[in-house]
């Protein structure tokens, strides 16, 4: 173990190469001196991901590398690591090499209280059944939680897990209990949520959602709360009547960091949508996006349609964090997955660079966790294997039946590592052996 | 013999007094029922030339290959449902019948999948017992997680809950899930709480149990014996036990001993035709296998297949070894039923889901038709439920349409041997009671627009 550790150091820093030689043959003399028999040939590296094209943003990466991978930690990304260096060697020719996915919109506070919607109930879903075999390491639970039931999200989804689990606490504190439970202007403590958000660090942000009243006070409440708590706020812009002004909601309301999540929903009778009635971008939205309020996908079931998509993506509104809104109902209609929705961008002609930047590293940014979503050496070792399918496949919006969108590319995880550790394995690359007959 | 009538029987021996009230109030139906009965009669009366001329056809799955194995079916037939159930199976049916149509050509048309071993109790319970937290716990996974996208219509809990606490399975799982949840019951009255109430022979009931199974005869098609780690057939003997009182099927998971216990005991002996092994293609130094030491077929597997024992595969995170299933195919030995064993463990290995394991024994040289017979009117019939896994016009319509892919795939097995195969399945639409809740690629979806905005 000691010895593997000195390796460890080796690599990471070229200039010291020479003095650790010298204190390696010290050591070995120390060793043999001592007359213990230690494993002087082991391996440097456990697995070494070889020949994949590593994408990167964060350390602009965007070519073939091979990645090298000690304990629960990247140890190496490099041109040509030799094979003979690590125990496991898997060959990811033909593949993409991108950190593990970062899903900051989803509802994973499952539980079996009956009618409470996505706040310990049966419409959220377990998190580890849809995040390593679509690639995903991490997963945000957005508004799930209260600050009165933030224990219980810890205790059952977050210590049940083997996916990263973070949260956004609901400015309510019961949580997103659905309905009336969310209209309770009395349920909303900036104080005691900013503070509960202060005190755990896997609150990573504060929500709102499905607020029904022409009122700016909860919008206000939530800021404050993420003041207090020193993290982001997201918005779920629900509905009033008439409808709020969402340029002064993205203009003047939120701060820059603050997430508009449902970007391209809305348009009923309730909520604005980007587009104005001429089916044209609202001036105020790339403002906004200029300014640093961050656009977010959160897909869902029903606030991705290709009439509201399309023309607003044609006019410039790009996404800066792409994310799934996973819930039941989500799960198995248009948006289904992670790499569902990322295929969805690739297709209306977004790279597959920016699309891997917007489900990686900007979401480990919007959430102020910069460790995450990136392949620096010493970084936790999470990674996504993704293989690019090309064919013809189609791309539904909504619930069935909804609208289609016909593109020739979709990805699909091939491999999926969760600190250090294999999760997923699609066509069994990381195989001890082919099965032969005896 | 009904379910009420087996269960005062099962009374009677459960207090040994004997004494239970027989007596039956006669049925009479009241004035309001009978009112209702004859407008209800009237109303079809009336209704029924219009219902004649209508026929709009709700749902048309056009184009597909068709594997019905029930009937017979293994060619190009278009699909009609018309109020949730098959309405009309045919060489070609009017699209401009349809309000809908889904275009299946090039792609297969099957029953709706039936997953007869799965793990999906789930709940919030911390267990405190060594085992797979598969009780009411975090180690089962929720249905409709992996139904729908799978081709899954029914799924099947293989024993998590014993008889106390099937109200609560009904309550979390069976009346919170879109598939339908069918469950074998296990004969340890906590099921797989832990290790330990797996070998708790006084807590296998044999009365409690079938009595159970007859109050919720509406989900639970069988018994479930497993994990038991003693040298005798004590669970097996009860289940059997509590199996005949019920008139239900008995699946075993033949647990560990060393040295091993008979399986041909088991099979030749103690289990009834009808009956099921499941986790079929593993073997262990404390568990035979089909296959021996050498690499040969046992002498009593094909003649207990004979018999009627019902092999199914029950793959899993540990119950399916390349090394069991290809000597077995070679030798003539395939499964009966084909199912996942779905549980935290494996859903994320090498079994991943239903769709996977049926890809893994087209790798292996079975069939297509072969394949979808075990996974839809084979397991009906095994679980007694013949309504289920066909196509048949009346039935409800749960439909899986399948894409057959050509390429090169690795297939693993629990111990990280891997299999090369050049097909693999995947579910294109998924249709339940003739709803559609799963399109993949939007085969049943029209083309999106651009909207005339207003000038």
């Amino acid at each position: 173990m000691q010895i593997q550790t000195v390796n460890d150091d080796n690599h990471r820093s070229e200039s010291k190469n020479t003095f650790l030689r010298a204190a390696g043959i010290f050591l070995l003399l120390m060793l043999l001196s001592l007359g213990m028999s230690h494993p002087l040939q082991a391996q440097q590296y456990d697995i070494l991901l070889k020949g994949g094209h590593v994408m990167d943003s964060k350390n602009s990466i965007n070519q073939v590398m091979d990645v090298a991978v000690t304990g629960d930690r990247i140890s190496r990304v490099a041109r040509n690591i030799p094979a003979s260096q690590a125990e496991q060697v898997i060959d990811v020719r033909g593949l993409y090499v991108v950190p593990g996915l970062v899903d900051i919109h989803t509802h994973v506070f499952f539980g079996t209280d009956q009618d409470r919607y996505l706040s310990n109930s049966y419409y959220a879903v377990k998190p580890d059944s849809y995040s390593f075999k679509y690639g995903v390491t991490t997963m945000v639970d957005v508004g799930g939680a209260g600050w009165k039931n933030y224990e219980t999200f810890k205790a059952q989804t977050i210590d049940n897990s083997a996916t990263r689990v973070l949260s956004f606490l609901n400015i309510i504190g019961e949580g997103m209990k659905g309905g009336h439970f969310e209209q309770n202007l009395n349920d909303m403590d900036p104080v005691m949520t900013g503070m509960i958000a202060r005190q755990n660090d896997w609150v990573v942000g504060i929500k709102i959602a499905h607020y029904r009243g022409h009122d700016w006070e909860p919008i206000e409440r939530l800021v404050e709360a993420g003041e207090r708590g020193g993290v982001p706020v997201m918005v779920d812009f629900g509905s009033a009547n008439p409808p709020l002004s969402i340029e002064t909601l993205v203009l003047e309301k939120l701060r820059p960091g603050d997430i508009y999540t449902h970007m391209y929903g809305g348009g009923g009778s309730g909520r604005e949508a980007v587009l104005d009635d001429n089916g044209t971008l609202r001036p105020g939205i790339l403002q906004a996006q200029e300014r640093g309020v961050i656009f977010d996908v959160g897909h869902g079931g029903a606030s991705f349609r290709w009439p509201i998509v399309m023309p607003a993506y044609e006019q410039g509104l790009v996404p800066d964090v792409i994310s799934t809104d996973l819930h039941q109902g989500s799960s198995n209609a248009g948006m289904r997955n992670m790499l569902n929705v990322m295929s969805k961008f690739i297709n209306m002609g977004m790279s597959l660079e920016d699309v891997i930047h917007a489900s990686t590293w900007k979401p480990s940014q919007v959430i102020q966790r910069e460790e995450l979503g990136h392949l620096s050496e010493g970084a936790e070792a999470d990674i996504a294997v993704l293989g690019m399918r090309e064919g013809e496949f189609g791309f539904v919006d909504v619930r069935p039946p909804g609208n289609k969108l016909t593109g020739k590319y979709k990805l699909e995880a091939e491999m999926t590592l969760r600190a250090g550790r294999i999760m997923w394995d699609l066509n069994g690359l990381s195989a001890s052996e082919e099965w032969r007959n005896q | 013999m009904n379910r009420n009538q087996m269960n005062e029987q099962i009374m009677k021996q459960l207090n040994k007094a004997g004494v239970a009230n027989t007596s039956q109030p006669t049925k009479r139906r009241t004035v309001g029922q009978r009112v209702r009965r004859w407008t209800g009669l009237m109303m079809a009366l009336v209704l029924f030339p219009l219902a004649m001329q209508a026929q709009q056809i709700d749902l048309l799955i056009k184009g597909g290959h068709v594997v019905d194995p029930k009937n017979g079916i293994n060619q190009t037939m278009d699909v009609a449902v018309i109020d949730g159930k098959i309405a009309e199976v045919s060489r070609s049916i009017d699209a401009n019948r349809a309000r809908r149509v889904a275009d299946a050509e090039g792609l297969y048309v099957v029953p709706g999948l039936i997953d007869m071993h799965t793990h999906i109790f789930f709940g919030t319970e911390e267990v405190g017992y060594s085992g797979f937290e598969i009780n009411n716990s975090f180690g089962s996974v929720r249905p409709d997680a992996f139904a729908f996208r799978t081709g899954v219509t029914t799924m099947v809990d293989a024993g998590s809950s014993g008889w106390r606490d099937l109200p609560t399975f009904r309550k979390q799982t069976v009346e919170e899930s879109r598939a339908r949840i069918l469950a074998f019951v296990s004969i340890a009255e906590d099921g797989m709480l832990g290790s330990v109430h797996s070998n708790y022979l006084d807590g296998m009931q044999p009365d409690a149990t079938a009595f159970m199974i007859n109050e919720n005869d509406d989900f639970v098609v069988g018994i479930k014996a497993h994990h038991y780690r003693g040298d005798d057939f004590g669970p097996v003997e009860r289940a059997v036990e509590a199996g005949n009182l019920a008139g239900v099927p008995v699946m075993v998971d033949f647990g560990g001993h060393q040295p091993p216990l008979s399986l041909e005991t088991l099979l030749m002996e103690k289990l009834r035709p009808g009956d099921i092994l499941t986790h079929t293609h593993f073997g262990s130094s404390s568990r035979q296998g089909a296959i021996d030491e050498s690499g040969n077929l046992r002498d009593f597997i094909l003649p207990a297949q004979d018999r009627g024992i019902i092999f199914d595969v029950g793959h899993g995170a540990g119950g399916f070894q390349w090394d069991q299933a290809i000597p077995g195919s070679r030798q003539g030995f395939w499964p009966n039923t084909i199912s996942t064993d779905l549980y935290r463990n494996s859903m994320n290995a090498g079994m991943k889901n239903l769709n996977n394991v049926m890809s893994k024994f087209l790798a292996i040289g079975m069939s297509l038709e072969d394949v979808i017979e075990r996974v839809t009117w084979k397991p009906a019939q095994v679980l007694q439920r013949e309504e289920l896994g066909h196509l048949s016009v009346g039935a409800e319509a749960d439909i899986a349409v399948l894409q057959k892919h050509e390429g090169s795939f690795g297939f693993l097995d629990a111990r990280g041997q891997r299999v090369e195969g050049d097909e693999k399945l995947e579910t294109e639409l998924t249709v339940r009671a003739g709803r559609i809740v799963y399109d993949l690629n939007g085969i049943s979806a029209p083309d999106w627009v651009e909207p005339t905005w207003d000038e």
